[in-house]
């Protein structure tokens, strides 16, 4: 198939493994999709954090669970990935751990108390809902059925995230200054989330030609001020003066795009931020603590295993 | 090795394909499967397969029910004959003329 | 304190710790597969833990923050195998403490079968439904990296370290003799201690791990059942009873459906 023929078919699910696609087409998706399985693992490492924190047995679990999902969608993302013939997993995998794989830009900034954890659980996952639901359309099928599993598992991430801020902001006066705090921290993190303005963006054009991308950054990260601003507004955040949000004429909200630190963010999309060495170099030494194990699996699959449980 | 995995979620229906696992071997598939896809849906059974066993054949090899006119093994072909006096006779003609509709004629 | 009362409370502390040193690997598995298996397995324990605290509340009238979150960590009653720091990277460890753990919490559960108090024996099987997977996981593992020399070795180094601390799974507290005539449970813990023996060594051996001699074996000084813990307890109660701390919620939260 030429890539001509590509961008007049793109449409819902209409590439699969079965279809000889142009490499074109191949490398742009596994760029998506690893930079999604990416940041499902990157993710991870702020949530586990939480786990840790969580102030009760409930709640703990809850973390744990969403933690557990997190890693499933890695792994369901690496295998949409690898089915486009470019890369294998352990390539992706490697990649992420030496610094190369790029994930997106919340995960790149440590976090270290229970009031962050709204931050990530509702806010952030709540952008990623709201972006996984329009890539249900997105033309690699495999990608558009991880993502219905995806979807289908995510609804009690973004409830429970709900449920925990609710529950700081009802709480005592001291707490609910303090979430106020880091949410005006995170804030303009998490409209950056959407990926940088239409003006900025190099992949987009070609990912949304070919089906890939169904919906603009700027398109999803209005509709998301749509829903969470007054979310926030309901639990008593007050909204940050910057960056400016303003409504238009349709209603809907937008931000001013100029307000948002581009500089920041296109220093994170490299992998240069202080924030990113520190999230990678500890992905590096955890796996390198365990490659061990992987080896060791490795040599028993080529050795075809014992044959039953004996002694030497 | 990479498993493919097929979940079966009632007693009685047919495995589906759901995903894959990497595992060094079956046993350890079977454990890693049942965590990864038997965990929230609906599951009464797992199968896993090796990926490199699953063989395949598609639409691009060959003409899936030939491409010369095999209308004498569909019921709907006999349309001179009633069908209605059996029920289970009516039933078979009224699902091969829904499949015929998918397949879009012989 | 009650002979079931003390029971639950031995039950509950060891499903709870265990679980917190499993969930440290959430993220730093080896690969996605074995990160997911773990993770699940940790769910369990803490949904155990939950089981039995519950019965805490509901038969002697604790909460939550009485059993967890403001109880002094020096009356907690878990084994000191499950309270040890994992070293990084030590997948072996983890392994080990799951398989020496999971076989004495067979026995254990059976021998709680048919207790005399009623909601535990209700509960068992609940239990023992999931414990299944954890045995047949930590065997697994254990079959497959005792196969080449390398790996080989740091199960073995995984077995010296822990277990003394596992021979405290079997320690009996000041309330052992009432437990076991009030019915609570049918078996005694040194009669455990000997099945498990009889289990766990003839298998560790089959597969080219020594195990020391229990008579050899030194005990570790902190019981973990007397509520003497390693200093490891001590930082990992610190940490997770921090934030509790700092937020001062009312209560802590609950999030329960149609199964609890």
């Amino acid at each position: 198939m030429d890539i001509e023929t590509v961008k007049e078919r793109a449409g819902p699910r209409e590439f699969s493994p079965a279809d000889d696609l142009p490499r074109e087409y191949r490398e742009a998706a596994t760029r998506m999709i690893q930079f999604h399985a990416n940041s499902e693992v990157m993710g991870g490492y702020l949530d586990k954090e939480f786990t840790r924190m969580a102030p009760s047995l409930d709640r703990k679990l809850a973390c744990t669970a969403k933690c557990q999902d997190e890693i499933g969608h890695a792994q369901l993302l690496y295998r949409a990935a690898e089915s486009l013939g470019v890369k294998s997993r352990e390539q992706m995998l490697d990649e992420l751990q030496n610094g190369q794989g790029k994930f997106l830009n919340c995960f790149h900034y440590p976090v270290d108390s229970w009031y962050e954890a709204p931050m990530i659980d509702f806010f952030v996952d709540g952008g990623a809902m709201r972006r996984q639901a329009t890539l249900k359309n997105t033309s690699w099928e495999p990608y558009a059925h991880a993502m219905d599993k995806v979807c289908f598992e995510e609804g009690f991430h973004v409830k429970h995230g709900e449920d925990i801020l609710r529950e700081l902001m009802r709480s005592s006066k001291a707490n609910q200054e303090r979430t106020q705090e880091v949410f005006e921290q995170w804030w303009p993190r998490i409209l950056q989330f959407f990926g940088p303005t239409n003006d900025e963006s190099h992949h987009d054009d070609f990912a949304q030609q070919v089906g890939l991308k169904t919906v603009s950054n700027d398109e999803l990260r209005n509709s998301f001020l749509n829903m969470y601003v007054p979310k926030a507004e309901k639990y008593g955040l007050e909204i940050p003066e910057y960056p400016r949000i303003f409504e238009r004429d349709d209603g809907t909200m937008a931000v001013r795009e100029d307000d948002l630190d581009w500089d920041e963010f296109w220093t994170i999309a490299k992998n240069d931020y202080p924030g990113s060495e520190e999230q990678i170099g500890s992905r590096r030494q955890r796996q390198e603590a365990v490659s061990w194990v992987r080896e060791s699996m490795d040599d028993w699959e080529t050795g075809g295993g014992r044959a039953a449980a004996g002694a030497d | 090795m990479i498993w493919e995995v097929f979940r079966q979620e009632e007693p009685g229906d047919r495995h589906t394909h759901c995903g894959n696992v990497h595992a060094p071997d079956e046993e350890m598939a079977t454990l890693f499967a049942q965590v990864q896809h038997g965990r929230r849906m609906q599951t009464n059974s797992l199968w896993v397969a090796p990926k490199e066993e699953i063989g395949e054949v598609d639409a691009d090899d060959t003409e899936f029910g030939g491409t010369t006119d095999k209308s004498y093994r569909w019921a709907i072909t006999y349309n001179n004959i009633d069908a209605s006096f059996a029920e289970e006779v009516a039933e078979s003609e009224a699902d091969q003329e829904e499949h015929a509709e998918k397949r879009g004629g012989t | 304190m009650e002979p079931a009362e003390a029971e639950l409370f031995r039950l509950a502390d060891d499903e709870y710790v265990l679980a917190e040193r499993y969930t440290e690997w959430q993220i730093y598995a080896p690969t996605p597969e074995s990160d997911l298996a773990l993770a699940n397995i940790a769910q369990d324990e803490f949904g155990h833990a939950r089981l039995w605290y519950d019965l805490l509340e509901e038969e002697y009238g604790y909460d939550e923050p009485d059993l967890l979150w403001e109880r002094d960590p020096a009356d907690f009653v878990h084994s000191t195998l499950v309270e040890l720091e994992t070293p990084e990277g030590d997948w072996a460890d983890t392994v080990v403490r799951g398989y020496l753990y999971d076989a004495a919490e067979r026995l254990r559960l059976e021998a709680l079968e048919d207790s005399s108090f009623e909601p535990i024996a209700d509960r068992v099987p609940k239990v023992q439904g999931e414990e299944e997977y954890h045995r047949e996981h930590a065997q697994s593992w254990l079959d497959r990296l005792t196969d080449s020399a390398d790996s080989r070795e740091r199960v073995q180094a995984a077995v010296d370290q822990l277990f003394p601390h596992a021979m405290t799974l079997f320690a009996p507290t000041v309330d052992e003799d009432e437990i076991l005539d009030a019915g609570v449970r049918s078996r005694s813990l040194a009669d455990l201690r000997e099945d498990w023996l009889d289990e766990v060594v003839p298998y560790l051996d089959s597969l080219g791990v020594a195990v020391p001699d229990p008579e050899d074996v030194v005990r570790p000084e902190p019981l973990g059942r007397d509520g003497s813990h390693t200093d490891d307890w001590f930082d990992l109660h610190d940490e997770f009873t921090a934030s509790y701390r700092e937020l001062g919620f009312d209560e802590p939260a609950e999030l329960r459906g149609e199964n609890a």
